[in-house]
């Protein structure tokens, strides 16, 4: 009775590891399947969740989902079906074999893989011991053909009907199907299952206390057992062997067996426990790992925000650097062009400062001479001395003549500066314009006793504004008179350098000047204050002005002169076309 | 010929008496001198006027562009004008050179400077530019007068006291009831400015006035005029005749 009971024990260990180590050859197929399916229903989130989930076994989820299917889509019994097979694979896997069995009720003959959905039943029942429920099942499974059974093992249903029987004590009808199911795994050559298979059978033989035929099968057990390395299987083998051994009454082997059995399950223990050790260490240095990861991340943040910040700061610094940058530039700039500017102002109000004296020295000298004269005027009108008087008038008028030259240039020029002037470009005719100008200075010509000459032809048209030509022009003709010697000439002609422009040339036959001089003439703010012919200093102011309304004329102003020879006065104006 | 009238608008006794003396020294006749808008207006109405002299500051204002408008505004009353100014503000420039056709005369001037403003004012009031400046022509047409340019001075001759013109190549030979001259104009500018229906050429060198016509002779192809002329009638420009209103 110890002996059965021994056994007994024996074989209800082995359960769990015979069924499931059937299944996981077919497994990684019927998984390709169902992936297949979920590529097909993809636009079905939950359907594709709860199979991407029940393939990863994460059962949790995948009941969740397929709950979630169940409700959203009621009308297809195809997805309903999946939905419910992987609720009750799911369930069976949590051994709540209750609602395992409820799920796969509910799958419809229909379902496509309704055979694996009567094997979980079968599965089911032997799981709880319901033997006699579950033969049913294996036998249908039976009736399958190969093709039919494809996402499982044949072996395994053999083995379980085996099972179901050998535990109902049916030794008779557990016989064949335990004989075929070690067939089918030594065909399959897999050690374990070959082993599981010959303890089954051996069991089935021992229990019948048939022990002839079933010693042979432990040893081929045990034998096998050897080349593997699951102490576990060993153990097991072991154990058998030694009760075996023990049941004929050899003590000796059998103690060996049982001593082999202790090692075994030291093994096994030694294993288990190197292995928790292992796992703890393991586990301890994962924490330590992680500690140092979490520290080292840390760090490595702290890193990154110091770099951070430091770049922040580097740009915003060689930002400011180039805003600081920039600004001293335009300050310099700026600074620069004053300066300039002051320069200019300077010079322009030396100059101003300097023309005021002149201007206002010429202006006094003048008066000044009128005043004596005058007084002269009414010494001789006293006596009566009519020939002094007409020459002294002649003297005055000179003198008025040129102060109010001064003026009138000085009015023009502070006009001009002012741009209160009209202006106006007209085609002019050189000709009359020559003309009317030079009617002014005719008796001062004849006075001197100077060959006037205006050869300008009459259809000589230029581009100019009147008055500021004419302003030109009684500058340049005073100047030449000025600085003619008596019975001197003054020529006044055009000629023509380019289309585009007619040169007027006001020619005398005077002092003329030097290189320097024509240089410090055309000068952009030369005024001149000493010349060379101390006794007919001017201001410079005249041809200054010229220099200006040539320049608002679009015009060009040169001179040719050599000292003795006279000078050559040119103004370059555009021609009218 | 006669003298050209002119008025002279001027309040400053001093200017207007220089300006009267080069004036008159250069046969001009001065009509009047006003030295007021109102008076201008006035000597400008009542007076047989061919050019006006006006100085832009009256009495402070500048009344002398008010009345260069106002006789411009009038129609078949207005006539050429010259601005005398010693400003230069650009402002009353601006404004004055509004009153088209302008010509000015900037103070002080000399006696060239102010004939050659009065001719610029005719030639541009007549719209016949460069007549008096180049050397082709010296005669302006209006529809009155012929101005002819007289050595330094302008001349007038009424166009009604002309009894015909003979052209002598780029010459014309003006023939008026007491005098003959010569003047310097082509004689396609002439036909073209003289009224067509008074003025016609009845030969390639002649152009008669219709109204002193006394006799026309084809059989001996002359055509007598008033004062004794004769002309000669070709056949080409006998179709003149046709045109002309006593013989329709």
């Amino acid at each position: 009775m110890a002996k059965f009971k021994l056994r007994f024990v024996l074989i209800t260990l082995f359960f769990c590891t015979v069924v499931f180590s059937q299944e996981h050859y077919k497994e990684d197929l019927f998984h390709a399947e169902i992936m297949k399916k979920a590529e097909a229903f993809k636009s079905n989130t939950f359907f594709y969740k709860a199979a991407s989930f029940f393939i990863e076994k994460e059962w949790n989820s995948t009941l969740v989902n397929s709950m979630k299917l169940l409700d959203t889509s009621k009308e297809n019994i195809t997805l309903t079906d999946y939905a419910h097979y992987f609720r009750g694979y799911s369930f069976k896997q949590k051994k709540m074999f209750k609602e395992a069995q409820n799920e796969f009720e509910l799958i419809s003959k229909a379902f496509e893989f309704y055979y694996l959905v009567t094997a979980r039943l079968g599965q089911i029942a032997l799981e709880q011991n319901r033997f006699e429920e579950a033969i049913p099942y294996f036998q249908a499974l039976k009736e399958l053909s190969e093709e039919d059974s494809f996402y499982f093992e044949k072996s395994a249903t053999l083995n379980n009907l085996g099972l179901c029987y050998l535990h109902l004590g049916d030794f008779k009808k557990a016989a064949p199907y335990l004989s075929e199911s070690v067939e089918l795994k030594e065909q399959q050559k897999d050690t374990l299952e070959i082993i599981n298979a010959y303890i089954n059978v051996a069991n089935l033989y021992y229990e019948q206390y048939q022990d002839d035929l079933a010693i042979p099968y432990f040893e081929k057990a045990y034998q096998l057992s050897k080349k593997i390395k699951d102490f576990n299987v060993k153990r097991r083998s072991t154990l058998n062997m030694a009760v075996v051994e023990e049941n004929r009454k050899d003590f000796v082997k059998s103690l060996a067996y049982r001593k082999e059995y202790e090692k075994w399950k030291d093994s096994l223990n030694d294993q288990n426990k190197i292995w928790e050790v292992a796992k703890l260490e393991k586990e301890f240095a994962v924490k330590e790992k992680q500690k140092e990861v979490g520290l080292l991340q840390a760090e490595n943040k702290a890193k990154i925000i110091e770099r951070n910040g430091l770049l922040y700061s580097a740009v915003v610094l060689l930002f400011l650097l180039g805003i600081s940058i920039y600004f001293y530039k335009e300050k310099a700039k700026v600074n620069k062009i004053i300066v300039a500017q002051k320069e200019d102002l300077d010079a322009l109000n030396a100059t101003k400062d300097k023309l005021f004296s002149v201007v206002s020295h010429d202006l006094r000298s003048s008066v000044n001479a009128l005043k004596s004269s005058n007084t002269k005027l009414l010494g001789h009108l006293e006596a009566k001395n009519l020939e002094q008087l007409d020459s002294l008038l002649h003297t005055n008028s000179g003198i008025v003549n040129g102060a109010y030259n001064l003026l009138d240039n000085l009015l023009h020029w502070a006009l001009l500066q002012t741009k209160q002037s009209y202006f106006e470009i007209a085609s002019l005719r050189l000709f009359f314009i020559v003309e009317q100008t030079a009617y002014n200075y005719k008796p001062l010509m004849q006075e001197k006793n100077i060959q006037f000459d205006n050869s300008v032809l009459k259809s000589e048209v230029v581009f100019a504004d009147q008055e500021s030509l004419k302003i030109v022009l009684r500058n340049l003709l005073d100047n030449a008179i000025k600085f003619s010697k008596p019975n001197g000439s003054i020529k006044i002609y055009t000629r023509s350098t380019t289309d585009a422009f007619c040169d007027l040339v006001i020619e005398d036959s005077g002092l003329g000047m030097s290189e320097i001089t024509r240089l410090e003439l055309l000068k952009e703010t030369g005024m001149l204050s000493k010349k060379e012919h101390e006794d007919v200093i001017g201001t410079g102011l005249g041809l200054q002005l010229c220099k200006s309304m040539i320049k608002i004329n679009k015009g060009e102003f040169s001179i040719e002169s050599e000292l003795e020879k006279g000078a050559k006065m040119i103004v370059s104006l555009p021609k009218t076309t | 010929m006669d003298n050209v009238n002119v008025l002279i608008v001027e309040d400053t006794p001093a200017e207007s008496d220089a300006l009267i003396k080069v004036l008159e020294v250069n046969n001009y006749n001065i009509v009047g001198v006003a030295t007021s808008f109102k008076a201008a207006l006035d000597l400008f109405y009542n007076n047989k006027i061919d050019i006006v002299v006006i100085d832009i500051f009256l009495n402070g204002f500048p009344e002398g562009i008010s009345f260069a408008e106002t006789i411009n505004g009038s129609p078949n009353a207005s006539k050429p004008f010259v601005f005398l100014t010693s400003s230069t503000d650009r402002k009353i420039f601006e404004r004055a050179k509004l009153t088209q056709p302008f010509s000015y005369l900037m103070k002080p001037f000399n006696e060239l400077e102010i004939l050659y403003a009065l001719e610029m004012a005719v030639e541009k009031f007549y719209a016949q530019p460069d007549v008096f400046l180049g050397e082709e022509e010296d005669t302006v047409i209006s529809n009155e007068y012929l101005f002819i340019k007289k050595g330094k001075s302008l001349k007038k001759v009424l166009i009604a006291d002309i009894i015909y013109i003979e052209v002598e190549e780029k010459y014309c030979n003006i023939i008026t009831e007491n005098e003959k001259f010569v003047i310097l104009i082509s004689l396609t500018k002439m036909l073209k400015l003289l009224d067509a229906t008074i003025f016609f050429r009845t030969h390639r060198n002649y152009i008669v006035n219709s109204i002193k016509i006394i006799e026309i002779v084809p059989g001996d192809n002359l055509i007598m005029l008033s004062g004794n002329h004769k002309v000669t009638l070709s056949e080409n420009y006998k179709d003149f005749l046709k045109k002309l209103p006593t013989l329709k």
